[in-house]
Order: C-alpha cells, then structure tokens, then sequence
C-alpha cells in the first residue's frame, strides 16, 4: 500500500548519519590506536578527518530529529510519541530530550562537540585520549543504533521505528488507510515538562556528564601510556569544568523540583537525583586529588580510582535511570525499552576496563617512600575525598536496593522516608567535610608551622562558634549533629572568606576561596532552610490517634473553606476561589497579617494531566530570609455546575420572635421584626412611600460560631406580597421572610441550604523555609569561584608553556 | 604503617558499617498476613484498591485521615486507615503501596505510593482528530507562521 504524506527521506537521512557517526567513531578510534607511538603523522590527519565526519553526522542527527519535531511528522513513533500539533515551539527542545533516545543523542552532541576540542588540545596525548574518546562515542551510539537481528535489537533509534509498523499500531484498522497522517495528531508531550527549567535543566546535565569523560579518557591513556603523572596538568581544567558544570546542573535540577514538584523542598533524594549527585562526589573527591599530587607522591592509586570511577558511575546511573529497574521507587525514571541487557553491557566493559586497567599498572606505579605529615594539605585533601567517596558509596548503596533485589531475590524496600534515611547518613559526612574544606586552604603543602596555621585559624574558629551559638538560639536547633553542622559550615563560609582576604593580599588566586565560601554556602542554606522549615499548616485532629506511634499523628494539612479565615502560623488565610486557566486549576489562597490586612495572595496550582495524573504544583512566596511555600493536598477540580439549582427544596417554617432553628451549617435566631417607615429605604426596594416595608433580623452563626445578621425583607404592595430573599454562602442558605401572622405572632421563614453538605474547600500544605537564599547565593558563587580558578589556571599554563 | 593507611581503613570500616545498618534498617514487601502477624513491624503491603467497596474521606472532620478497602496481592482484603489526605487521583491508581502496620483489625498507613495507569506508559491510547479538527489546527499554525 502507498501512504500518502510520509517523509520516508527524514528517517532515511537520520538513520544514515546514526550508521556514518557509528563507523566513522569505530575508525577514529581504531586509527587514533594504531598511531599511537608512530612518527608518521598521516595517522593523526586520518583520525581527526574520521573523528570531524563522526562529528558532523552527530550534528547531523540533531538537525534531522529538530526537523522532524518541527515539521510533526507523526509518522514516527518518536515524534508521535512526544509532541503533537499544538506544542508550542518553545518546547520543543524538551520533547526533543523527554524520550531515552533524544537524551542519549543529546550526550552524543556533547561529547562530540568536546571530543572536537579536545582533539586539538591534547597535544601529545592526543593519539591514546582520542582513542578511548571515540571508543566512548561507539558504546553510546549503540544505544540508538536500532538494527535488527530478528527478535534481538540493538539500540532504539527514532528515525526507524514508524508508527504503522510500530507492534502496538501495525493492526489498528486506521492505519490500514493510505492517507492515515491525514487525521492523525501526536500524543503531546508530558505537561510536567513544559515548563522553562526542562529547557535548560536536561542540556546542562548532560553537558556535564559529557565532560566526565575527558579526565577518564585521560586517566586510561596515563597508564596505557604508562606515563602516571603527565596529563594531571592539562586534564586539571578539564576536571574543574566538569564539576562546575555537572554541578550546576543538579542544582538546576533542585531548582525546578523546588519550583514545580510538590516534593516541599529541593532535593528529596530521588533515585534519579542521587544517581547524578554521586558522580559529582567523586568527581570532586578525584579533582582536588589531582590537584594535590604535583605536590605529593602518595595516594596515585586514590586519584585514579575517583577519576576512572566517576565515569564508571555516571554509566551506572543511565543504567538505573534508563533500564526500568527504579520501577516504582523514582518519579522520573524512563520507560524500559528492552534494552537493559545492553546497558549492563556498557556499564560492565566501562567498569572492567578502567578498574582493570588500573589493577594491571597497579604494580608499575611508583610508590612514595615518605610519609605525609599530619599538618600539611595534601593529606587533609586526601581524607575529605576519602569522606567524599564513603559518602557517594552510601548513597549508591541505597539507591541500588532495587538492584541488590534484582540480584539477590530479596524483597527489600527503598527507604519510607528518604529524606530521614539519607540525611540521617550524610549529616556526619557533610560535618567533617565542611571542617576540612574551612581550615585546609591554611595549610601548606608539604610542611606547615603548626603554630603559625592554628593562630590563622583559631579566629575564624572562633567567630563561627559565636554566630552558630547566635545563630542556634535564633532559630532553635536542639540537636547536637544539626548545632555541629551548623558549626563546620559556618567555618567553611568564615575559614573561606578569612583566606581570600589573605589571597588577595598575597595577589594569589582567589577562585578557589570564592569556590569554597559558596559551597559552605550551600551546605549552611540547606542545613538552615530544611533543619529550620516549618510546616505552618496544621489541622488539631479530632481522632485521639495516641495509640499509634508519632509517625502517625499527621498534621500537616489545613482545611480551608472557601471565603473562610483561618489562623495559620503568622498569617491568617482565606480560600477566596479558584479559576481555571487551560488545563491549570489555580487556587487562590489570601496570606493576611492578624488585623485581617492582605500581605500577599499565593496561587497554588493543580496541571490536569490526563496522561500522567493530576498534578499539584506549589506557589511561593519570596522574601529575602524567608519563603513561603504553599501547595494543594486535596481540592474539587471541577466546578460545581453553575447552571444546576445550588439549592435543595426549601423547607418553611413558622417561628417566634426568639426562636431557634437549628440547619446543617448554622443555628437561625428569629430576633425580631420592624417595620419601615423611611420612605427612600423603601424606594430602594423599589417601593412606594405608602406600601408595607417589614425588615427582619435573624442572627446566624456559623459552623465557625462566627455571627452574621441576615436582614430578611418582607413588602405588601396592595394585596401582592413581595419578598426580598437574603444568601449567605458561608452558611450554606438562603432564606425569606414569606409570611407575617399577627394574630399567632409567628413569621414564617422558607430556608433553602445548599445540595452541597460541604462548601468548596481545599486541603493544603504550607511551608515556611527560612534563608534558602543562602543557597541559591552559594550556589552562585560555587559557579563564579570555579569559573574564575580554571581561568586563572588556563591563563597559567599559556604563560608557562 | 602509614596514617594514610589508617584513614583508609577507618573509611572501609565505616562503609561497612553503613552496609550493614542499612541492611537492617530496611523494611521487606510484604502481604496482609504476614503483617498482621507481627502488628509490631513496619512493612511495605503492595496490592490493588476494592473500588467495590466504599472509601471514606470526610475532611471536614479530619482531612488527615482516609479510609478504603485495598486487596493485597494474596487477594487478601482489608480496612487500611491512611493517616494522610486523600490523594489526588486516587481512584484511578493501578497499584498501591501501602507503609505502615497493622493494628486490631485494619491496617494503618503512614504513607502511601501510588502507580497510575498511564505513567510514563507508551500504551496505545492516542489522540485522533477528525479531519475538520485537523484542517482547523494546520490553518491556524500556518497563519501565526
């Protein structure tokens, strides 16, 4: 059958650059090893022209999917599967890289955009480090290789798969029709990621990821080279770049969790989260360890694990992300697209050739005969990477229970709550760390006066214990563990800003000091902003639950009726109504002060999300120390049918003055009836001055015992009885004045209430986080004090080469 | 030997002893039997909700409490008292995840873990469009380009 409006050319071009970036890597590769001790330098023209081509077809395949993406040709299982004809063009980097394959073709671009630069960089190392660089780029374009050998495939590719051939489509009669494309629409991407952070979150990521590669690569070409020392100096940049970019990447990602996920905070250590903070330890860990052995003979073995492992776990991690293996336990992982089989495969050569390579040089290293003294840096460098990496082990160890079940056949649990478990085990690591990273910038290398570096230090030491006692009291920290890392942190920040005064008196450079304030920065931020966060929203509950552990006496939530004030922290709130704006249901929450003035109104927001479920997404208030964090727990999407009669069937009732009617959502006191004489009060009612006025006062409370007077009116125009109703939505009624007897004195009164037992109501969680600023800043600094060192050094080593 | 050497044995020690704790921390999946038969432990209890059978959440009275019937995967059934709101969606879910323990004759939830149907699933539902529609949706585009 001929199908009409395909663009078989799209696939076709697509899957010719996948085959050419493919064989043209495998040939860089193969040549670059050939090369390697050749004097001819025809080798070298030849792999960098096979390695340009690979190059240009990984560009290639980015344009090819861009232009399937934009040109929505649903005819492709990808393009259907992530965009449709509505998204708006914005996102289209995000349905590029929702899927597994866009991510991977996403880290392929990297990679081939620094394999580039680092072609022309490597100078003398050029042949052993592009070797494994382009061997890296054959493993990872295995992943969209999609070729088939009967059952068995090898990699998913997005230009192969059409959707009419795709096994859940192939039978469905509306493919059978030759001009199917006619009425077919994508399926959309996943509302949960049209939002501005997925454009910028995911490439940074990945940006860093990518650059792990380059120390590794030059880590293996050290000891196949078996020249140990040589390429620390032009791999130092390269290293730092890494985990500045990898870095603000996580952050980035912390960013819109804080911003969009109803988590109640910024990290909550996700399985995906901790598979990418994990190589960023060790990543760190392996960078101030190659920083540190210009100076030092020991601990070779140490820089090249945490270097060779930290690419290691970055495979580890697309392994847990990408294999369905997280299953439940994460909320962002991939779908599973039967091709776990080959990402252990990846993982598990990448695993055995770095470790491996290392065991078989182990030998041949030299050995430092000297041992280092207890007061220099490098060895306080070396135990901080030491905790860096017992910490990164921790967090794996965790976060791979659903392997270690895989594997074993045990039917362990993720931790209920992550957020006690993990902190509980980083708490004590991230104390000594920030100790280490505030006094080690005094030491020297080598040999420090003990006397000199504890006088230099012992103020910093000292003003940080004051601030964490000032500090400590103001925003009650009661244990222990939190006032100890309230301390070291402090010193970090403190330690830090001492020594940069000292660095820029001494004209040294003051990266590294900036570098460190902000990272004391961040530890101090979180620390503060979660140990000190305060749930404001509390509900008293009326279930005795003291028979069940404290676990369990949840009061987190508050109920809000609408047009209802409630105390809450130190704000009172009100529900005053919801509207709805495309498929975002925002709520309008009022944040008074106590004299019922409005300080601020946060709109929480809950995204209708057919595909994924309903989202809840929160609103925040920012303040300069503090944020105010709401989101919705429980709310009615829809609205209640306006058109419908709100009213069930009146009821009337004959009352004296006096009485007392009980309703489902109020007590009605009858108080007492007037007449009216004033003649422009009646022409209000559009009465004449000698018609029959009566006014009625009726005290209502509500369900709040908040008293409201309802003036019921009630009119005789001749014979004709006229009635002027009043509503009072808080009490769920209405009510009139029907019917006036002089002679039993009662009045009747017809109440209607409300079909709806209940007002509209929400239940929502608020949350107050105290100074998270400092981290956001920290975060900052983080980035401009690494920028800052690696200039400063590239500068350096232009001026000494 | 050296201090080095000391440091990195302190640190394979304290790994171990991470190991190991949380080895003995962690909770096991389990089914209703086998945690009403120690009301003590915690467990994770996985199964289905009975959408036969009426769930109660009147958060008027507590909006910290939510009852239900869920079938665990034995096609065990019992009351499960969640002591949370009600989550969003929750009818729709596929799975449950229940964590708590068992009390008397109903099971208390602390948390709850829900699996919904079309998470992250790449099943066959998809949007068609009449013709018109589509016809209507092309003009557009081509007139804000």
């Amino acid at each position: 059958m001929e199908y009409i409006g395909e663009n078989i050319w799209a696939g076709q071009l697509g899957h010719a650059f996948v085959i050419i970036g493919f064989g043209t890597a495998l040939l860089s590769s193969v040549l670059y090893f050939l090369g390697i001790n050749k004097s001819e330098s025809s080798w070298r023209s030849l792999a960098r022209g096979a390695f340009w081509i690979h190059a240009l077809a990984m560009f290639g395949i980015v344009g090819t999917l861009f232009t399937m993406l934009a040109g929505h040709m649903f005819e492709y299982h990808y393009i259907w599967q992530h965009s449709n004809s509505e998204l708006p063009v914005k996102y289209i980097f995000s349905a590029f890289w929702e899927g597994q394959e866009g991510s991977t073709i996403l880290w392929l671009f990297w990679q081939a955009v620094l394999g580039l630069i680092l072609m022309y960089s490597a100078k003398k190392y050029e042949f052993s480090v592009m070797g494994f660089f382009a061997m890296a780029q054959v493993f990872l374009l295995t992943m969209i290789l999609g070729v088939y050998f009967g059952d068995f495939h090898i990699g998913s590719s997005p230009f192969t798969i059409l959707l009419r051939e795709h096994p859940d489509f192939a039978m469905m009669p509306f493919i059978q029709s030759p001009n199917y494309l006619d009425t077919l629409d994508g399926r959309g991407l996943n509302p949960l990621l049209q939002n501005y952070w997925m454009t910028i979150h995911p490439p940074t990521l990945f940006l860093g990821f990518a650059s792990t590669l380059v120390p590794f690569v030059y880590a293996l070409a050290g000891l196949l080279e078996k020249d140990y020392r040589g390429w620390f100096k032009p791999a130092l940049p390269w290293t730092f770049f890494s985990i500045m970019i990898l870095g603000t990447g996580i952050l980035m990602g912390g960013a819109w969790a804080y911003e969009s996920l109803s988590f109640g905070g910024f990290w909550a250590w996700d399985p995906v989260e901790n598979a990418s903070l994990v190589p960023w330890l060790t990543l760190v860990g392996g960078g101030h360890l190659l920083l540190i052995q210009r100076n030092k003979g020991t601990s070779l073995f140490s820089t090249y694990f945490l270097i060779l492992i930290t690419y290691i776990l970055i495979l580890y991690s697309t392994f847990l992300t990408k294999s369905g293996i997280l299953g439940d336990s994460s909320v962002h992982a991939f779908t599973d697209l039967g091709l776990s089989g080959q990402l252990v495969f990846i993982f598990g050569t990448y695993a055995v050739l770095g470790l491996g390579m290392l065991v078989w040089r182990y030998r041949d290293m030299p050995k430092s005969k000297t041992e280092d003294k207890l007061w220099t840096r490098e060895f306080w460098m070396f135990v901080a990477a030491l905790v860096l990496l017992l910490s990164a082990f921790q967090i794996t160890f965790s976060t791979s229970i659903p392997v270690w079940n895989a594997i074993f056949g045990t039917e362990m649990a993720p931790p209920a709550d992550p957020n006690a478990h993990y902190n509980g085990y980083q708490l004590p690591f991230a104390v000594i760390i920030g100790l280490i990273v505030g006094f080690t910038q005094w030491l020297n290398y080598k040999k420090t006066d003990f006397k000199t570096f504890f006088s230099q230090t012992l103020r910093g030491l000292i003003a940080s214990l004051v601030l964490t006692i000032v500090i400590g009291l103001v925003i009650s920290f009661d244990q222990p563990l939190l006032l100890l890392m309230l301390f070291t942190s402090l010193y970090a920040v403190i330690g830090n800003a001492d020594y940069l005064l000292f660095a820029i008196k001494r004209k040294a450079d003051v990266g590294p000091s900036i570098a460190h304030i902000g990272f004391g920065m961040v530890l101090l931020g979180a620390l503060i902003s979660q140990g000190g966060a305060e749930t404001i929203s509390q509900n008293s509950s009326r279930y005795d639950l003291t028979v069940l552990d404290d676990g369990y006496k949840n009061n987190e939530n508050i109920l809000l009726m609408l047009e209802d004030t409630l105390r809450m922290g130190d704000y009172n709130v009100t529900y005053t109504g919801k509207d709805q704006e495309d498929i975002y249901v925002y709520y309008n929450v009022a944040y008074l002060d106590s004299n019922n003035q409005e300080l601020f109104t946060l709109r929480p927001f809950v995204q209708l999300n057919n595909r994924m479920g309903n989202v809840a997404e929160p609103s925040t208030k920012h303040y300069w120390n503090k944020d105010v964090f709401t989101f919705i727990k429980y709310a009615e999407l829809e609205d209640r049918a306006e058109d419908e009669d709100p009213f069930k069937e009146a009821e009337d009732y004959n009352l004296k003055i006096g009485d007392t009617l009980y309703a489902n959502n109020a007590i009605i006191i009858l108080d007492s009836i007037r007449g009216v004489t004033d003649s422009t009060y009646k022409a209000e009612f559009g009465l004449a001055p000698n018609d029959l006025l009566v006014k009625g006062f009726v005290r209502l409370y509500d369900f709040d015992t908040q008293l409201h007077t309802l003036n019921p009116h009630f009119a005789a125009v001749g014979t004709r009885i006229q009635t002027f109703g009043v509503e009072n939505k808080k009490a769920g009624l209405k009510m009139e004045m029907v019917k006036i007897d002089p002679s039993t004195e009662t009045i009747g009164l017809r109440i209607a209430e409300y079909k709806y037992k209940t007002n509209e109501f929400i239940i929502m969680q608020a949350m107050v986080f105290p100074h998270i600023n400092i981290l956001w800043l920290g975060a900052i600094l983080m980035i401009i004090g690494s920028v800052w060192a690696i200039y400063t050094r590239i500068q350096r080593q232009r001026e000494t080469s | 030997m050296k201090k080095t050497h000391i440091v990195a044995i302190i640190a394979i020690a304290v790994a171990i002893a991470a190991m190991l704790s949380t080895l003995s921390d962690s909770s096991t999946y389990a089914d209703f039997e086998e945690a009403f038969e120690s009301p003590d432990a915690e467990y994770h209890v996985v199964g289905k909700l009975n959408k036969e059978k009426p769930s109660e959440y009147k958060p008027e009275v507590d909006p910290n409490l939510f009852t239900f019937y869920m079938v665990d995967n034995n096609g065990e059934e019992k009351k499960v008292i969640l002591h949370k709101s009600k989550p969003q969606d929750f009818e729709r879910s596929e799975q449950i995840v229940l964590i708590g323990k068992a009390q008397g004759d109903d099971f208390h939830a602390r948390d709850i873990l829900m699996k919904c149907p079309s998470k992250y699933n790449d099943g066959s539902e998809s949007d068609f469009r009449t013709e018109d529609e589509m016809r209507e949706l092309r003009t557009r585009e081509q007139a804000e380009a």
